[in-house]
């Protein structure tokens, strides 16, 4: 499975957490998409007219819509990531999927403005930002009063690997989580999965590990 | 005033492999400025109003003043050797003091928490002795015998090092970094960051690198420098005060930050203060 | 609030929102606060700012008993003093090295940190259930007009929309924004809980569009 990736796109972090998470290995083809522009050069626009990335490559199968490959990865190693199969279970799934590609909109673009000075409404982009901020508090509040720590179920699945990237990302485009009791949760209970990575911007939670000390053998 | 002494500096305004005909709308220190190239294959700045402003390429960028430079950019020798990969790493923009964004790349003792496994890691905290000085002929800030242990410092390095660092800063907000070269140890690779200051509280980083590296992408290498730069972008949006202090007493500096002190003492000296607060608060 | 002339008490987290091992932002109006709990489960508000080079702490992280700075990694105890600095790891960091702290108290699910050296305790809140926390940008008398009802001396609000009772205890917060905890009676069913958070969540459009409403007509 190769993957054209941009290391700072949180688009493309979210396919790169999944593999992690699901244990999936990816062929890495890294795209210079700042300042190069090459996802709008010949090259990748041939696989992708959109001009987007990421785009997953495995054999037959082109896919250039992230929200497709966290399914296809869920898919291919660890179903479970998918719910469990109940209309009410894929239905919230589906719901949270849509709205995340409205934070790549919004808080992505408002990130891609403030830090990489493309072009934007940035008031507006914040603005929006905040509204999203608050409607997955509100979905978080509800789920965390039936006993589900995260998006559509109890455990965690691909709409919460959909939405945490630009979520905690926001900052980046002047938009801040603090005001956001349930994100805070929620991103933490993410953050220390087992087999999480980071990305440049998200860092490690140290207290995940207890303070080493040298000389133990422990490295 | 005081801050007039940074107007008389170069600083970089943009990539010269991106500027094209058409302006390029930017800023230096609240004069909005434009960037572009004339027919001749030059780069031409001026104000918005029309003043046409000195400029420089070099390094990949190009340069400009809003004032009246007394002496050229300043020299990077290795940058001439041959066999040389120069990467232009892209501008990031940072809602900070461009002082802050100079001593924070300055600063190792940060390895182990912010590039995390990349640069350092804990239990390997330990920031040993190094020497510090500022150096008249140049009247340049230099940091050498700077050593730290690193999980993987470059992207030509197949392992963890003990890597060997200097530092310089040859202008108030540049800095260039000389560090351990893995496939020639007995040169340097030099990463340099020259930063745009937009306003007191908000820079563009121009990150760029002279490498011996022949095995590693293009791509590769400015995404290894983007992630560590990234890395500390939330640091930089979050230091209180904003502006850098340079008096005592708001800050308190250890031997690991004699790099830091020496540049703060360097900047009062010259009245470098444009993103600096002179009085403890 | 109620306050006396020493210092006053500000609800600024509830318990729930802050786990053992973790540290979040807060706001008093004495400044910024890395409110934090230790992993034995203790409560301690640190002034949000790292002496060594002005990095937030609430950007920290939590080990044992020591909330630790993330730019550097340099610890500090509960009252303050910094326990260690990681770069000199032999060194024991000078007594001049500290953070400010403030006196914290936790009851009924709710978070106070005080704002000078308050002589009562906070107030009670009898019997009532922390639901959760979010923030209005509309200040204390547009909330009280939105609501039809008025918040008392403690800064508790009893609202009603509909069939949902709630309190609601206020904090105002700079830029005009206020910090609301909504509560509950205590016997009330996972019905009402989503009910009356979905209810405060109306109640914040009303009272953003009023704020709205009074800033443009001056």
């Amino acid at each position: 499975m190769k993957l054209y990736d941009y290391i700072l796109s949180p688009s493309c972090y979210k396919v790169r957490l999944m593999a992690a998470l699901t244990g999936l290995s990816l062929d890495i083809r890294p795209v210079d998409f700042h300042p190069g522009g090459e996802h709008r050069k010949a090259e990748l626009l041939a696989l992708n007219p959109a001009g987007s990335i990421p785009i997953l490559e495995d054999g037959d199968l082109l896919l250039t819509e992230s929200s497709a490959m966290l399914v296809y990865l869920a898919g291919k190693a660890a179903p479970e990531w998918l719910g469990d199969g109940t209309a009410e279970q894929s239905a919230r799934l589906q719901q949270w999927l849509s709205f995340s590609h409205r934070l790549t909109a919004n808080l992505g673009g408002a990130r891609l403005h403030e830090m990489l000075l493309r072009p934007g409404d940035i008031a507006l982009l914040q603005a929006q930002g905040v509204a999203a901020l608050r409607e997955l508090e509100a979905g978080l509040v509800e789920q965390g009063l039936r006993g589900m720590p995260f998006l559509a179920s109890d455990r965690p699945t691909v709409a919460d690997i959909a939405c945490f990237p630009y979520v905690a990302l926001a900052p980046d485009g002047g938009v801040s989580v603090d005001p956001y009791p349930a994100i805070r949760r929620w991103s933490r209970a993410i953050r220390a999965l087992d087999n999480f990575i980071e990305m440049p911007g998200i860092h490690r939670l140290h207290e995940l590990k207890p303070e080493p000390q040298i000389g133990t053998g422990e490295e | 005033m005081a801050k007039e002494a940074m107007l008389d500096e170069w600083y970089p305004v943009g990539l010269f492999s991106q500027v094209k005909t058409t302006a390029y709308k930017t800023a230096l220190m609240g004069e909005p400025i434009e960037v572009s190239v004339g027919a001749d294959g030059n780069a031409i700045v001026t104000t918005s109003g029309g003043r046409v402003l000195s400029s420089r390429v070099r390094y990949g960028h190009v340069w400009s003043s809003i004032g009246d430079p007394q002496k050229e950019i300043f020299s990077i020798p290795e940058a001439d050797q041959p066999g040389r990969r120069f990467v232009d790493v892209g501008v990031v923009r940072v809602r900070c003091s461009p002082l802050r964004a100079v001593e924070n790349f300055l600063d190792i003792a940060h390895f182990p928490f912010v590039h995390t496994d990349i640069l350092g890691a804990e239990p390997h905290t330990e920031v040993q002795n190094y020497k510090v000085e500022i150096r008249d002929v140049e009247d340049e800030v230099w940091a050498t015998q700077v050593k730290f242990y690193q999980p993987q410092a470059a992207k030509s390095a197949s392992g963890g090092i003990t890597t060997e660092y200097m530092y310089r800063v040859p202008a108030p907000t540049c800095s260039v970094l000389y560090k351990t070269c893995p496939p020639r140890p007995s040169e340097w690779d030099v990463i340099t960051l020259f930063v745009q200051p937009l306003a007191e509280d908000l820079c563009d980083v121009w990150p760029w690198m002279a490498l011996f590296d022949d095995e590693t992408s293009m791509t590769d290498l400015i995404h290894f420098q983007q992630t560590i730069f990234l890395q500390d972008r939330s640091i930089l949006e979050n230091q209180i005060p904003r502006l850098l202090p340079l008096d005592p007493g708001m800050e308190i500096p250890t031997r690991a930050d004699l790099t830091s002190v020496a540049y703060r003492r360097w900047l009062k000296r010259h009245n470098y203060t444009y993103g600096a607060q002179l009085v403890a608060q | 609030m109620s306050a006396d002339t020493t210092g006053f008490w500000t609800p600024v987290a509830l318990s729930a929102d802050l786990p053992s091992g973790t540290v979040i932002p807060a706001h008093t109006r004495a400044g910024s606060i890395a409110l934090w709990r230790s992993d034995s489960g203790r409560v301690a508000a640190s002034a949000d700012r790292c002496p060594h080079r002005g990095m937030r702490l609430s950007y920290g992280f939590v080990r044992g008993e020591t909330l630790s700075c993330i730019y550097h990694g340099w610890s500090y105890t509960q009252t303050g003093n910094c326990l260690r600095i990681p770069a000199h790891p032999g060194l024991t960091p000078p007594d001049t090295i500290r953070v400010a702290t403030h006196l914290v108290e936790e009851a009924d699910g709710v978070i106070w940190v005080a704002v000078g050296e308050p002589v009562h305790p906070p107030p009670k809140l009898e019997g009532l259930v922390a639901l959760r926390s979010l923030t209005m940008h509309a200040d204390v008398t547009t909330i009280e007009a939105a609501s039809g009802a008025k918040s008392d001396e403690t800064g508790l609000l009893k609202a009603t929309q509909q069939y949902d009772t709630m309190w609601l205890l206020l904090s105002e917060q700079e830029q005009g924004h206020t910090l609301v905890h909504v509560l509950l009676d205590g016997d009330n069913t996972l019905g009402h809980r989503i009910s009356a958070s979905r209810a405060v969540e109306s109640l914040r459009r009303c009272a953003e569009d009023l704020q709205a409403r009074r800033s443009r007509d001056g």
